[in-house]
């Protein structure tokens, strides 16, 4: 198993956010993680890569909420959910975050250097930087321009970019056809199936089910923190119930 | 006389530009607002007197000494004293202007309120047009110059630039880089400081000592901050010229003009944040850092 997540609960402040909840991802998959608004599945992947962790750390230090975290997060069979996010990303766990987040003020070429941060060597940043061009030519186009100022789409196609520029070993995306066009919508999926061809497993946060249920090898169904369902897109569709309450089929 | 305008502008201009700038780093990473900023300036300048005056021993030496050991009281205060309550901007407000009190407090005690000096570092002076520039005024502009293409270079093509420059764009993202934020704040904070440092040695021989010498660059310096828009590099370089040749206008056109330096600089200050609240380069914030 890749990632194992373990009876993992998180409170922010009495509100139980994740409900003891366990997950797995196995090497080459694309996991996909559906559910309703709300339901925790961007606090589940924050949690993974630790950045529920580390909000944790500033919340204690200034007067904002207390945030508990309980259960375990593994990946490649060691526990990961003790140490800080900056670290874990040197392990090959990546997450491109919710709303794309580039670094608005710098510009693109920048970005995908920042996503390169960790790697040791010039070489392996130009390789890396020339794949995630391949991906997504657009990026090579728009090198020079504020990331501010690129469209959703770019954006979003810059923002798994720089991801991928520290070949990730799994990569969690959140929501990453959010409010894009539908002919950028396929492209960003099309660019998914293309990471998985390069041997990267992706975990994927998605509204769009009835794509993502074609892509993924298996998908869960979190709502309010738990997760109550799981399968591949066909097992999930033919439960009428799923369909309908959750899915909104 | 106008060349007496552009040489003040240049100096002040290059002083605040390095004062903003050192300031807007540490802001814009770590969103702490340094009150103490220009206090650590005056530390250095007093570091330097204190080594040519009472040791005797030649005033370059004296500045890089100065450097050194400014930032490192810069660091061990940000350790001790600012990074327990970073979370907390309120009390880092509180915190900052304490320690200027402080650093004021001491100088005070040790050196007394007199206005002291330091030699310059080059004597002589050369006429152009009737109008005498010291060399020394020259030499100041020209590493003022210097320092400020390193910080660029610093910024713009070394890995900690990248580092400081994602983590003010987006704090949370750049750890999701592998950028240790705790650690960039720390480094950030190094270079803030050594930055007011420097600005205390280039400036120190042009300027009179005195335990209160912090109090007229923090003004111009927060009044550059917002003019150039807060958490912009680019502003505050800009801004710092502006304000820098609005004072040189001042004192040599206004009779009296020197008192009324402070107050042009809140004016322009105070009549930006009500035209343009966001400055003249500034970013209306994310709501994620
Ligand atoms: N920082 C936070 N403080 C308090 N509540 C939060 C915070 N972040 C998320 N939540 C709450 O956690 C729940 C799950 O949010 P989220 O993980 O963003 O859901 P999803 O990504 O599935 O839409 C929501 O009810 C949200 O209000
Ligand atoms: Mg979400």
């Amino acid at each position: 198993m890749l990632l194992e997540v373990s009876n993992l609960t998180i409170n922010y402040d009495k509100a139980m956010i994740i409900n003891d909840l366990s997950m797995h991802v196995d090497s080459g998959e694309l996991v996909s993680l559906v559910g309703p608004n709300g339901a925790g599945k961007s606090t589940l992947l924050r949690a993974i890569t630790g950045l529920v962790a580390w909000e944790r750390e500033i919340t204690r230090r200034s007067v904002g909420e207390d945030i508990t975290i309980e259960g375990t997060v593994k990946f490649e069979g060691e526990r990961i959910d003790q140490i800080p996010a900056h670290k874990i990303v040197a392990r090959g766990l990546i997450h491109c975050p919710e709303r794309r987040r580039p670094f608005r003020e710098m510009s693109t070429y920048d970005n995908l250097l920042a996503g390169g941060y960790l790697l040791k060597n010039k070489k392996e940043m130009e390789e890396n930087l020339e794949k995630v061009y391949q991906l997504f030519p657009i990026l090579k186009e728009r090198s020079k321009q504020i990331s501010g100022t690129l469209s959703g789409g770019e954006q979003q196609m810059l923002a798994i970019g720089r991801a991928l520029m520290f070949k990730p070993k799994l990569l969690c995306i959140d929501e990453p056809s959010t409010g894009l066009a539908p002919m950028i919508r396929q492209e960003v999926f099309d660019s998914i199936v293309d990471i998985r061809k390069l041997g990267i497993t992706v975990l994927l946060v998605e509204q769009e089910v009835s794509t993502v249920f074609k892509m993924s090898t298996r998908n869960y169904v979190l709502s309010s923190g738990k997760i109550i369902a799981e399968g591949t897109g066909k097992e999930l569709l033919q439960d009428e119930i799923i369909r309908k309450t959750y899915l909104g089929l | 006389m106008l060349l007496d305008i552009i040489i003040s502008t240049l100096i002040n201009g290059s002083v605040y530009a390095l004062l903003a700038i050192g300031f807007s780093l540490i802001f814009g990473v770590a969103r702490i607002v340094n009150i103490a900023h220009t206090a650590f300036y005056m530390i250095a300048a007093y570091c330097i007197y204190f080594i040519t005056n009472s040791l005797n021993l030649h005033p370059l030496l004296g500045m890089l000494t100065a450097i050194v050991l400014v930032t490192l009281i810069g660091l061990i205060s940000y350790k001790f004293f600012i990074d327990p309550i970073r979370e907390h901007e309120a009390a880092v407000l509180i915190a900052t202007i304490a320690l200027a009190m402080i650093l004021q407090e001491v100088m005070l005690l040790i050196f007394t309120g007199d206005f002291l000096s330091v030699p310059s570092l080059i004597k002589g002076y050369m006429e152009f047009f009737g109008v005498r520039i010291a060399f020394q005024q020259l030499l100041t502009i020209g590493v003022a110059l210097v320092i400020l293409a390193a910080v660029w270079v610093l910024l713009r093509k070394t890995r900690l630039g990248l580092a400081i420059r994602s983590t003010a764009n987006d704090r949370e993202v750049a750890n999701l880089m592998g950028m240790n934020v705790a650690q960039v704040a720390m480094m950030t904070m190094g270079v803030s400081v050594a930055l007011a440092a420097f600005t205390g040695a280039v400036v120190v021989p042009l300027t009179i000592l005195n335990p209160h010498m912090w109090m007229h660059p923090l003004i111009m310096m927060m009044a550059v901050v917002v003019l150039g828009g807060l958490g912009s590099i680019k502003g505050s370089f800009v801004g710092a010229y502006i304000l820098g040749m609005a004072e040189s206008l001042v004192v040599f056109l206004i009779p009296m003009g020197s008192f009324l330096k402070g107050s042009v600089a809140l004016s322009i200050m105070i009549l930006v944040l009500l035209i343009r609240p966001e400055g003249l380069f500034g970013v209306a914030f994310e709501e994620e850092r």
